[in-house]
């Protein structure tokens, strides 16, 4: 009886929370297949009389959306990958020596989780405008990628840790470098956690706003949440078009989410397990 | 497994290289104007930036390069959340600008930084200029100096309910006082309705203000509307006082209490859902009630009047200006002179929702009938609607909204009382004068 | 050894280098303007002013009331978190049918900007045409209409609640994995010793997982501070100031006042507070649970 009132209350707190989570989502995309006249009509219609794609047309054809959600994607991901690379050497090394400044290190890349970073953004932009950055999508490329450095490194340097030296050790006495070693031998063992890292980057490039309002000018070259912020006009929200968006916005990110769960919970168990 | 991996990996691979590479070309278009041939490159942005308003503009531009081959125009919309904040910037780096948008509210700081150039020896060339209406040329000029050729101009105008204030049995209202007690008599909270859209978030200081100059009546200095004519602040007066305390109860008896925290896209979205009866605001919201509303619901009616019989009003407005640093000035004029012809402004005006800066536009039958109507009829009435000038010489003009925002909110939550958040105000305007003088 | 040091150079400098000349650089610039009345809307007139911009903004009632918001914000943001994220974690620990897609349903919020998460929220709060108001009216909790982001009172839990909201699922997703990771030995030991639940948890859940929940909390803790976007889009710090942290105070400061010296004094003070706050809490928690950062 007990077990059954347990199961009960798990099952009920589950599925509230379920709701909770889920409706705001649900909310969204009945508000993006709304007309317009209906978005703002009351009583509220919690299943549209009339359903439309108006507003998708709209983004598509007045705003350009497939435009920006292909910048988007390429600098996330191009982002997302020299952050690996990078990342992936960094935390290497700082995970399997031990040197002089190797605790200053550390502290360096902890410390920059602590700036606020809106104090850079004004000789940030003279640096880029001096670099002739300014407009190129390099230039958030490039950002994204300093940003996301330390956290990585940080993150992929546990993940290293969990997994016994002896591994590489090995193969280096097998002959291979340490390179190789590295390539061959422990990067394919982290791979739940390459994944899980190079999820975490992918969606934080993918969300930035801020700098992509200030780097870029031309319409060619703008970003998802930079249209969206467009969205928010002298008198009104456009909440159509806001919504339309905000839908489009979220599935790569969930596709992403659900395609690589399996990874990020396993790599993160595995990072976790020898901990 | 292994064989999706791979072409995952290769996948990556691709798109950073694609990545890479459209950075590096991405740069050349940018810095492509740099004396290869005779092409000229302008570079301009916009301030109140919304899709519909940049496609008004890019067809626009594209009809100017059409008619001007040397010249390419490269145009930039920021969102107008952020956008005076990237101009800011923008004009604080070496990054090309040529044109800019400049809005009554920031013109002063941007020549306080010697960032535009005045255009009064352009214009002086300018065969239309004639044309364009006292009105605008005052909204573009600080000193003496013209800095901006307007696109357009707003003034406040009032909208109702048609259909509310029928059922009702009431007349729309003319007089602050009158405002109140129709508004009041259109609340019920029961029914969600309420009587006034009001606005106690950003920009609330355009119904504090507007009450306190018309309350004020013809004590106002209108060439320096912050002050009476005896040079005291207007915010001193029993006038003041007295228009305060109905701006009170208009919050408190007629208002939702949610319109404490509404700006004017909360104030526009309640009046057009049916939550509220009747909203101040300026023409360029008319596209958006007309979108969203069905025909007959609504109307328009003149500026509501202080206890003399006189609304002051203020005309606003963007236009475009030269930056100083530009190097092609005689081209970036060319183009401000293109945008702000007697045909282009007309049709963008009709299009967007403003009011025509060619005293010529007002003539065509658009501007005649429907809701734009009543602010011709404004125009008509100069005794009872006076125009005042904005006082958008102070550099404290841009800071003005934040502080009255605040110090009326507080007001509101009766964290405060009227005289201390007069005594506010006056002392920041009278700070402003000893400032300017200096 | 000689080819070990050049292994550590070339791991180390493109990291090092990137993160020195576009983080640390561009920041001591920022930090300069600290000292100095550098007012965007007269350039003409920075100078050197020593720390007025701090003691303007200690004399800023504003600045207080951000200051205290800061602390509820983290708080209360953190410990609801934390609380749900772990409740969710443990439910989802054992395998059941359709957890997959259940975990990718409550998870994705995660995955959301800030902004965007602040604008959905704005639609849902508002108190005229917004839908928590209307549900709570249907289901007679309430017989007015909340203004959830214009009632001072409301405001600050209301923006907090959306904050929850968003940072249930990191902690979650966090804790899932570490409690994924116990060995089974140890509750088989705890059952032997005919342990219940709750001691299972607390003696021997709790204290394994405890480097993951100290490492998670410290740096959530950190972010939750300095993130300003989901306040940026659901109230901008309004009404009169009442829902301003520091981080979006500081923002304001530079979007809307174009004040970057003001702007650089918050930052200052938030740094000075993070940094105490990391010291008390790795010095409470027993640094070396945490992993050595």
């Amino acid at each position: 009886m007990k077990q059954r009132i347990l199961g009960l209350s798990k099952f009920v707190y589950l599925a509230v929370y379920l709701l909770i989570m889920v409706f705001p989502l649900y909310w969204i995309v009945i508000t993006s297949l709304k007309p317009q006249k209906d978005i703002f009509s009351f009583p509220l219609k919690y299943w549209p009389e009339r359903f439309t794609l108006d507003n998708y047309v709209h983004i598509f054809k007045i705003s350009k959306f497939h435009i920006y959600i292909g910048n988007s994607l390429l600098v996330a991901i191009t982002s997302a990958v020299v952050v690996l690379v990078i990342a992936i050497l960094s935390a290497y090394v700082l995970a399997r020596f031990k040197f002089r400044g190797h605790r200053q290190i550390m502290l360096a890349f902890f410390a920059t989780q602590m700036l606020p970073g809106f104090v850079a953004l004004a000789p940030l932009y003279l640096m880029m405008s001096s670099m002739n950055l300014i407009n190129n999508r390099f230039s958030l490329v490039l950002m994204y990628t300093v940003i996301l450095i330390p956290f990585s490194t940080i993150m992929l340097r546990g993940f290293f840790q969990r997994i016994p030296a002896s591994l590489e050790e090995a193969a280096m006495i097998d002959g291979c470098s340490r390179w190789s070693a590295l390539v061959r031998i422990i990067i394919p063992v982290m791979l739940p956690g390459i994944a899980s890292t190079f999820i975490f980057a992918f969606v934080q490039n993918w969300n930035e706003l801020f700098l992509a309002v200030m780097f870029i000018d031309n319409d060619a070259l703008k970003t998802l949440p930079v249209a969206m912020n467009s969205f928010i006009l002298k008198f009104d929200v456009d909440w159509g078009a806001m919504s339309a968006g905000a839908v489009l916005s979220i599935i790569p990110t969930i596709l992403l989410f659900a395609f690589a769960q399996r990874f990020i919970v396993e790599g993160l168990t595995q990072g976790a397990e020898k901990g | 497994m292994i064989k999706r991996k791979k072409v995952l990996v290769s996948l990556l691979c691709a798109v950073v290289t694609v990545g890479l590479l459209a950075g590096c070309s991405g740069k050349n278009e940018n810095s492509g104007n740099s004396g290869s041939g005779d092409k000229v490159t302008l570079r301009m942005i916009e301030s109140l930036t919304s899709p519909k308003r940049t496609e008004l503009i890019q067809a626009m531009v594209t009809k100017f390069e059409a008619a001007n081959p040397n010249i390419k125009v490269e145009f930039i919309s920021p969102p107008f959340d952020q956008a005076d904040n990237k101009i800011r910037t923008m004009l604080g780096s070496d990054e090309q600008l040529d044109v800019l948008e400049v809005r009554d509210l920031t013109v002063a700081e941007f020549v306080n930084n010697g960032y535009v150039e005045p255009l009064n020896a352009y214009a002086d060339k300018w065969k239309d200029f004639a044309t364009v209406s006292a009105v605008s040329k005052s909204v573009g000029t600080v000193g003496d100096k013209l800095y901006f050729v307007p696109n357009g101009l707003y003034e406040r105008q009032m909208f109702y309910r048609a259909d509310w204030l029928k059922e009702a049995g009431l007349n729309p209202p003319t007089t602050w006082q009158e405002l109140y007690e129709t508004a009041k008599k259109l609340t019920d909270p029961a029914k969600n309705r309420f009587g006034f859209s009001f606005r106690g978030g950003a920009g609330s200081n355009g119904t504090t203000d507007a009450m306190i100059l018309a309350f004020n009546g013809d004590k106002v200095n209108l060439d320096d509307s912050m002050f009476t004519k005896d040079g005291a602040t207007i915010y001193s007066t029993p006038e003041a006082k007295a228009a305060m305390d109905l701006y009170l109860k208009l919050y408190k008896d007629a208002s939702p209490p949610d319109s404490i925290n509404w700006g004017f896209q909360e104030q526009v979205q309640a009046f057009t859902s049916g939550v509220t009866g009747i909203l101040l605001q300026d023409p360029d919201v008319i596209q958006s009630l007309q979108e969203k509303m069905a025909e007959g619901t609504w109307a328009t009616a003149p500026l509501v009047t202080g206890p003399t019989g006189k609304a002051l009003f203020a005309a606003g407005g963007a236009g475009w200006g030269i930056t100083s640093k530009s190097k092609h000035k005689e081209e970036a004029w060319k183009l401000v002179e293109f945008l702000s012809s007697p045909a282009e402004n007309t049709a963008f005006s009709k299009d967007y929702g403003l009011i025509p800066i060619h005293t010529s536009a007002t003539e065509d039958e658009f501007f005649k009938t429907g809701p734009y109507k009543t602010l011709i009829d404004m125009t008509d009435k100069p005794d009872t609607y006076v125009n005042y000038k904005p006082p958008f010489q102070y550099p404290g003009t841009g800071q003005w909204g934040q502080v009255t925002m605040e110090s009326g909110q507080s007001l509101l939550l009766n964290k405060s009382n009227v005289d201390d958040t007069l005594k506010k105000w006056d002392a920041y305007w009278a700070d402003q004068k000893t400032k300017l003088k200096k | 050894m000689r080819k070990q040091r050049v292994f550590i150079l070339s791991g180390l400098i493109p990291a090092l280098l990137l993160v020195l000349a576009f983080t640390y650089y561009p920041f001591v610039k920022g930090i300069v303007m600290a000292f100095q009345e550098y007012k965007l809307f007269d350039l003409r007139s920075v100078h050197f002013v020593g720390l007025d911009n701090f003691k303007a903004a200690f004399n800023d009632p504003k600045f207080i009331m951000a200051l205290q918001n800061s602390g509820y914000w983290v708080f209360f943001s953190l410990i609801l978190q934390f609380l749900f994220g772990l409740t969710l974690a443990l439910l989802l620990k054992k395998q059941f049918r359709g957890r997959g897609v259940y975990q990718g349903f409550v998870f994705y919020s995660w995955a959301l900007s800030g902004f965007l998460i602040g604008m959905i929220w704005k639609w849902m709060f508002n108190s005229q045409i917004g839908v928590i108001n209307d549900i709570l009216l249907h289901l007679g909790l309430i017989h007015e209409r909340i203004g959830f982001l214009s009632d001072p009172k409301w405001a600050m839990i209301s923006v907090i609640i959306a904050n929850v909201w968003y940072g249930v699922a990191f902690f979650a997703i966090m804790l899932l994995a570490a409690l994924q990771s116990v060995p089974s030995e140890l509750y088989e030991a705890a059952v032997m010793d005919g342990a219940s639940s709750f001691r299972k948890l607390w003696n021997v859940t709790l204290p394994y997982i405890m480097p993951t929940i100290i490492a998670t909390t410290l740096l959530r803790a950190i972010w939750i501070f300095n993130d300003p976007t989901i306040i940026y889009g659901l109230t901008n710090g309004g009404p009169a100031g009442s829902t301003h942290i520091l981080s979006s105070l500081m923002l304001d400061k530079i979007i809307y006042g174009g004040d970057y010296g003001a702007a650089s004094a918050i930052g200052i003070i938030m740094i000075i507070i993070l940094l105490f706050y990391t010291i008390f809490f790795l010095s409470v928690t027993k640094a070396e649970k945490a992993g050595d950062f």
